[in-house]
């Protein structure tokens, strides 16, 4: 998958072009059924431990509540109606976003990888050991660094 | 000639702010970002620059002290203030709080 700059210049709102071939788009797609991944209890206004049961702790958490239902609702509508998001294109496939979705896309592409480093038990990813994990993390490991792999290519287009 | 009605008084019915109290208006809360191995750092520099409004060196300057010193004090803001921009940085996955200043 790769960022293609310069398209769609005469659109009202300019829009952000990827391509990508079929297994990219099948491994975005598979990686996006993850989320969320990150419980809403892993958000901590502060580390004062007295602030722990706090209403400024409750309204944060249910903040983080509000937006994961938004995002899951978006994810499913990507999931309804895949076209509207991925075109056929000379030599693949393009997906199409405006800058909104961008965003959108990338908090939710986080969430996924925060959420799996946790289920990994929050490794020190910046060690250069490798990482010593059970068979059954294979797919948290998986998707920690997909959704990584994703966020950079988004990345190149707010570059 | 159509009738003009006199002006009513309508009272407010906006609901009365409760005072904000000495401390809420205090500039004394600190957000900080702290450093975790796992949020990619140009993601770090695009949440700093679309939740701040930062250009991209400011933006890197605070993601490279996070990365390099464990944290960056990213504002010194009000009590709402400051829960406002912890509430944006969670929203994005960062391990951002507020914590009363010293």
């Amino acid at each position: 998958m790769k960022f293609v700059p310069g398209q769609k210049k005469d659109a009202e709102e300019p829009l952000l072009v990827f391509q990508m071939d079929a297994h990219e788009e099948a491994l975005l797609l598979a990686t996006l059924r993850l989320y969320p991944a990150l419980d809403n209890s892993h958000h901590r206004l502060s580390k004062d431990p007295g602030t722990a049961g706090s209403s400024e702790q409750r309204l944060l958490e249910e903040s983080m509540a509000q937006q994961q239902a938004a995002h899951r609702r978006k994810v499913d509508e990507l999931f309804r109606a895949p076209q509207r998001f991925f075109k056929e294109a000379q030599g693949g496939r393009r997906l199409v976003l405006t800058g909104a979705q961008l965003e959108w896309l990338l908090q939710v592409l986080n969430d996924i990888r925060v959420g799996s480093w946790v289920k990994l038990g929050c490794p020190d990813l910046e060690k250069d050991a490798p990482l010593e994990l059970p068979r059954a993390n294979a797919r948290a490991l998986q998707a920690m660094h997909l959704s990584g792999q994703f966020q950079m290519v988004l990345l190149e287009a707010v570059k | 000639m159509p009738e003009t009605s006199a002006p009513i008084t309508v009272p407010d019915t906006e609901k009365e702010q409760k005072p904000k109290s000495k401390d809420q208006l205090d500039r004394g809360y600190l957000v900080i970002c702290w450093n975790d191995p796992v949020n990619l750092m140009d993601y770090v520099t695009h949440v700093f620059q679309v939740v701040f409004g930062w250009h991209k060196a400011r933006a890197e300057r605070h993601m490279l002290q996070v990365h390099q010193t464990g944290k960056s004090l990213l504002a010194r803001e009000t009590f709402e203030k400051a829960e406002h921009y912890v509430h944006q940085l969670q929203a994005y996955g960062l391990n951002a709080t507020m914590e009363r200043e010293e």
